[in-house]
């Protein structure tokens, strides 16, 4: 008995350790954009884990949305952490002048193909044990929620981020994954907006985006309309809609190519 | 002699159907274990094996040693036959097959022609129309043609008779190739008791890696392919075929990637030999490998223990980085080079401002169906993979021309494409070419080429 009363101080401790939020560990890269940090935990992305990006629509399918948004984020991942980001996709799409444009030079990526999700998965966990590596992107359609608990555990020992793009191919397997629970500590909804014309400039405005958080360990769900302020990809918020709608934001930008 | 003259003969004769596309791969089998004693095996036409032991041989303890030990394993599988070594592979071949007496027949070194005198010109390794003219005029022996002129011999018979003799007798050398591409460095474990357990592989291929790794390093190379077989003792050989994005000769590393396919070997009943083989060797100065194992000098030899993992799993083609080109053409402005490949560092001069750029390209692009109005305007509605699209707004044309100087291929009629960013009522926006022109041969066609966010 005296003995167990002994380890309880220990035992404290391991609890501690395991109800830690994620965020203090290796810390948060933040938006720069207040609205959106607010949101957040800790103010900011968590690094060291895993967050989840689904598109919208037919975009569930090509995930231009996804990685648009994700490359934005890796842009600064990248530069701050300086080192090779490892994108495992099935098909390799991704071009590099338009993911420049968004702030993610091409040149310090590492493109994985593997045709099946479970070679995906794999090799992401093999690039969250691997030191050099920035961050981590995997584009899957079927995620069993074992292996997003692996790559949360990886991404949490190594303090590298990882991201997974969902995309399907199928109306049927996206109905079916969706809203399957995984262990990503966020989830992230990112869909395309009529863009607003420019007065006194025909065509195609500046692309608008709504940014949905779905989930959001130790936060709260919350949506934001985001604006690329022009080709040089400042974005913008246009409007906070969801929860924060008090939050003067309408003036806040931040830059993404840096 | 037909079959059923030989049965009625002996009526109890056991037959079997000749199967030689089974017997060719029993002696490639045969003939890869064999390469226990050496690198340069190859199986000998339907019915022998050559081995190179030139420089290989003092492992064993030298040409008897080793030959007694090739007769004691063939016994032990059942297999008859017969050694001979000799000086070359024609004296060797002909010992083999001709030689009176018990194998194996071993010729003393520069001893290539008085042992093949009293045998038959079959020996020779000559076709049977030739041999049989040979003896129809009374040369029944390679002795026989000693004597005789060489050029009568050549206008009778062809030239292929004095070329025999003269491989045979070490006048004309004479090449083996082997089955594989011969490896610069070789490292071989033996076992009196052959093993089966998972850990004992594992401990076996730590001890030819840290065999292998300092005789790399003594000459300054890394290895680039490695292949590590296990010789099982029913004559089978697995294989552990590797590739590296980098030279490497770092121990933990290659173990490391080895371990990872360790499970892929099936030891049957066990495994009597295990040959760790380093192949594509290149210079590797001693600097570049971190004291510790792993301090990287720069990115990518940081990352290159992880590159090789992800390349010998899924291919070294499916690891690639994106470099830009100098081109206009969508597709080459950005290409994907593998990481193995050597990294260029092409600078390319950051492109003039063009038009936003999609951030998916689809190669090769998808065709649409697309409806419009007037020669240079945009679709006002098209139909891609199932859906709809309405148009709402849009911008162009983007005219992109061919580079003028490539050869006219099968896209040629693509030659011109007018590209227009467009968006759907849903906000999603695209990227679409019209390929062709109007008032051209071809009629015009639409594709989609890339998504922008």
């Amino acid at each position: 008995m005296v003995e167990e009363r002994a380890r309880l101080p220990e035992l404290r401790e391991r609890v501690k350790w395991i109800e830690r939020p994620t965020a203090a560990i290796h810390g948060v890269l933040p938006f720069g954009i207040a609205a959106i940090d607010r949101a957040l935990p800790g103010g900011g992305l968590t690094r060291g884990a895993l967050h989840e990006i689904l598109g919208m629509g037919g975009d569930e399918e090509d995930g231009a949305l996804a990685a648009a948004f994700a490359a934005g984020i890796l842009g600064r991942l990248a530069r701050t952490g300086n080192g090779t980001v490892l994108w495992c996709l099935p098909r390799p799409d991704l071009y590099g002048p338009g993911l420049a444009a968004h702030g993610l030079d091409p040149t310090h990526i590492v493109l994985v193909r593997a045709p099946r999700d479970s070679e995906i998965l794999w090799a992401m966990e093999e690039g969250l044990r691997a030191p050099g590596i920035a961050a981590v992107v995997g584009e899957v359609g079927s995620l069993p929620a074992v292996a997003s608990r692996r790559l949360q555990l990886a991404a949490e020992r190594s303090g590298i981020t990882a991201f997974l793009l969902r995309r399907w191919c199928d109306g049927g397997q996206a109905a079916r994954e969706r809203n399957l629970p995984n262990a990503a500590v966020t989830r992230w909804r990112i869909a395309a907006l009529p863009s607003q014309p420019l007065p006194g400039e025909p065509g195609v405005g500046r692309p608008r985006w709504r940014v949905e958080l779905l989930r959001c360990r130790g936060g709260e769900p919350a949506c934001w309309e985001v604006e690329e302020a022009d080709a040089t990809a400042h974005v913008s918020l246009a409007a906070a809609l969801a929860d924060r709608p008090a939050a003067p934001v309408s003036s806040e930008k931040y830059r993404r190519t840096g | 002699m037909p079959l059923a003259d030989a049965l009625s003969f002996f009526p109890g004769l056991a037959t079997a159907a000749a199967e030689p596309a089974k017997d060719a791969a029993a002696l490639r089998r045969l003939a890869e274990w064999c390469s226990r004693y050496s690198p340069w095996t190859a199986p000998d036409r339907v019915d022998g094996i050559r081995i190179e032991i030139t420089g290989s041989a003092h492992l064993w303890g030298g040409e008897e040693a080793l030959a007694a030990d090739l007769a004691t394993r063939l016994d032990r599988r059942h297999i008859a036959g017969r050694i001979a070594i000799a000086d070359t592979l024609g004296a060797a071949w002909a010992m083999a097959r001709f030689a009176e007496g018990k194998s194996p027949v071993i010729l003393l070194p520069g001893d290539c022609r008085n042992p093949l005198i009293p045998l038959p010109v079959e020996a020779l390794r000559l076709d049977p129309p030739t041999t049989q003219g040979l003896r129809r005029v009374g040369l029944k022996r390679v002795g026989d043609l000693s004597g005789m002129p060489r050029d009568a011999l050549t206008r009778r018979f062809g030239e292929m008779v004095v070329r025999r003799l003269d491989q045979a007798q070490g006048d004309l050398p004479e090449p083996l190739s082997p089955l594989g591409e011969a490896p610069t460095r070789r490292v071989r474990l033996s076992f009196a008791e052959p093993i089966v357990d998972p850990a004992d592989l594992l401990r076996a291929t730590e001890r030819l890696v840290e065999d292998l790794v300092p005789r790399l390093a003594q000459e300054g190379i890394g290895a680039r392919h490695l292949d590590l077989a296990f010789h099982r003792v029913d004559g089978r050989v697995e294989r552990i075929r590797l590739g590296t994005a980098r030279p490497s000769r770092d121990p933990r590393h290659l173990v490391a990637l080895f371990k990872e396919r360790l499970d892929t070997v099936d030891p049957g009943l066990g495994i009597e030999d295990v040959i760790l083989a380093a192949f594509a060797v290149e210079p590797l100065p001693p600097e570049q490998i971190g004291l510790a194992g792993h301090t990287p000098t720069n990115e990518t030899n940081g990352i290159a223990p992880l590159l090789d993992r992800l390349g010998n799993r899924l291919g070294f083609a499916a690891v690639s980085r994106l470099e830009p080109r100098e081109s206009h053409i969508p597709e080459r402005s950005s290409v994907r080079v593998p990481v193995a490949s050597a990294h260029s560092h092409a600078s390319v001069a950051p492109a003039p401002d063009k038009p936003p750029r999609p951030i998916r390209l689809f190669e090769p692009p998808e065709p649409v169906e697309a409806f419009w109005l007037l020669p240079d305007d945009p679709p006002f509605r098209f139909a891609w993979r199932r859906r709809r699209h309405r148009v709402t707004r849009a911008d162009g044309p983007e005219r992109i021309a061919d580079e003028w100087w490539r050869p006219e291929g099968p896209g040629a009629g693509d030659a011109i494409r007018d590209y227009y960013r467009v968006e759907d009522e849903e906000g999603r926006r695209f990227w679409l070419f019209r390929a062709g022109l109007h008032g051209g041969d071809q009629s015009l066609r639409w594709f989609v080429h890339g998504v922008f966010s």
